[in-house]
């Protein structure tokens, strides 16, 4: 496998990581989003971000010039149409993203890869919106954030697509250096499913709004079991209120069953606003 | 199971039934002891025998041999012992049952087993996903191997002091 054009669509954060690492590889990159200023923005952050990896002498001046000529923005009415492979990273809303991929499919040349970087929709639900042609070559690319650093990608086998395509695309990301994780496609893929026990059961140890247990519990996950950050200060980095509904919907995708059932303290936490970090409260205060 | 026996402290290591380790309490009742507790209710237990001071959770410790260990009576020499022996014990004031590192552990693991079971992915690769995806320091299943049976243990306990189906284990881990 040679992917040599990539195409990325939208440029928040995910969107624009997934840019950054493609460029980086050397892959002629084109971003697209609805928004130009969204673009700009990207854009201006990659480029900050490329030199200052020179400044540190991760990367030579010449091979940054490199990236910077590898990525442009585009608009969605002119990408090209032969890219190998084009990964939608936007908004999670199932219609918005199927109304986009029915696009994609046409716009593109059948031999392009058409890819999805959901965290929570059945590649299946997705694929509904594409031809049966372009059913085989369709699949999740499940990237993690920042997309640069972190080096896992979910590679994500719907029920239509090529199984031989997944494994190539396996092989190819592992060249590159990430360490990708071929998973079928199940509700939470590996990571959300399996991680939600990190959150759920030390919120079932404390039990109630107690802030001193919770550090208790922090300390020892990360001392005894070596973890880089503990629950309750993770889901007030991450948002609560953004763990609360990975956790409803992977829950809900498996029929209520009990082993991703939310805690009372989420909901709590959510109606109190106490969304952590970025609400200066949240299981700890960040005055 | 290990015994260390020193002064009139008895320091119980190793896995055992619930009703080893109660045999264990019973026939050292002139003892001070302090025992591995890793797969039950530390609480139960000190009701239960008076003359037990502390628990604490080694069973799934790594190289490292990070322990949480739980004081009803604190008492430096057990911690000098258990130093001397190689562990690092790290106090807490939680009796959960299976403490907190064991608690949270089995049931990532548990999990990891359910999505191995439904053929989500294979055990490399999930191992790989929780390390590379959420830096993990290891992979569930890195975690568990030798283990299965401390797994089942402390999950099977876990459901019976709380009915809750969230304990049940994987038929992968429970054939």
């Amino acid at each position: 496998m040679n992917l040599q054009k990539v195409v990325v669509i939208g440029a928040g954060t995910m969107g624009s990581g997934i840019a950054q690492w493609f460029a980086q590889q050397m892959c002629a990159v084109e971003l697209v989003d609805n928004s130009s200023e969204q673009m700009e923005k990207a854009l201006k952050s990659i480029h900050s971000s490329w030199d200052s990896l020179v400044q540190k002498n991760k990367i030579s001046s010449s091979d940054a010039e490199k990236m910077k000529t590898h990525l442009s923005l585009k608009s969605l009415d002119s990408i090209s149409t032969d890219a190998d492979l084009v990964i939608e990273a936007i908004i999670e809303n199932l219609e918005v993203k199927k109304e986009l991929f029915k696009k994609l499919d046409s716009h593109f040349e059948p031999h392009t890869i058409i890819a999805s970087n959901t965290s929570s929709f059945p590649i299946e639900l997705m694929a509904e919106a594409v031809t049966e042609t372009r059913k085989p070559k369709f699949l999740g690319l499940h990237f993690f954030n920042p997309a640069t650093i972190m080096k896992l990608v979910e590679v994500i086998k719907g029920k239509d697509s090529d199984l031989a395509l997944c494994q190539n695309l396996y092989q190819w990301f592992d060249k590159q250096g990430k360490k990708p994780a071929m998973c079928k496609d199940s509700p939470g893929f590996i990571v959300n499913r399996v991680a939600r026990n990190f959150y759920g059961e030390p919120l079932r140890i404390v039990e109630d709004d107690n802030e001193t247990a919770m550090r208790e519990v922090d300390s020892i996950l990360k001392e005894v079991g070596g973890f880089k950050m503990g629950p309750f200060e993770l889901m007030d980095l991450i948002g609560i209120d953004v763990n609360y509904s990975v956790t409803c919907s992977v829950w809900e995708a498996y029929g209520k069953e009990p082993r991703f059932a939310p805690h009372k303290l989420q909901k709590q936490m959510v109606d109190e606003k106490r969304f952590g970090r970025k609400s200066k409260r949240g299981f700890y205060k960040y005055d | 199971m290990t015994n260390v026996l020193f002064d009139d402290i008895l320091i119980n290591f190793g896995f055992g039934t619930k009703a080893e380790k109660k045999k264990i309490l019973e026939e050292n009742r002139d003892k001070k002891v302090y025992m591995d507790l890793t797969c039950y209710d530390p609480a139960e237990f000190y009701q239960e025998y008076p003359h037990l001071l502390g628990s604490f959770a080694a069973l799934f410790c790594d190289e490292a041999k990070k322990t949480e260990i739980h004081f009803k009576e604190r008492n430096e020499a057990v911690l000098e012992k258990l130093k001397d022996l190689g562990f690092a014990p790290v106090e807490t004031t939680i009796t959960s049952t299976g403490f907190v590192f064991p608690r949270t552990i089995v049931q990532i693991i548990n999990e990891a087993y359910f999505a191995l079971e439904e053929e989500v992915a294979s055990k490399e690769d999930i191992d790989r996903a929780m390390k590379f995806g959420v830096n993990y320091p290891k992979g569930p299943f890195e975690w568990s191997q030798g283990k299965e049976l401390y797994v089942v243990t402390l999950l099977n306990e876990l459901y019976s002091k709380t009915q809750d189906l969230r304990y049940r284990p994987s038929k992968l881990l429970n054939p």
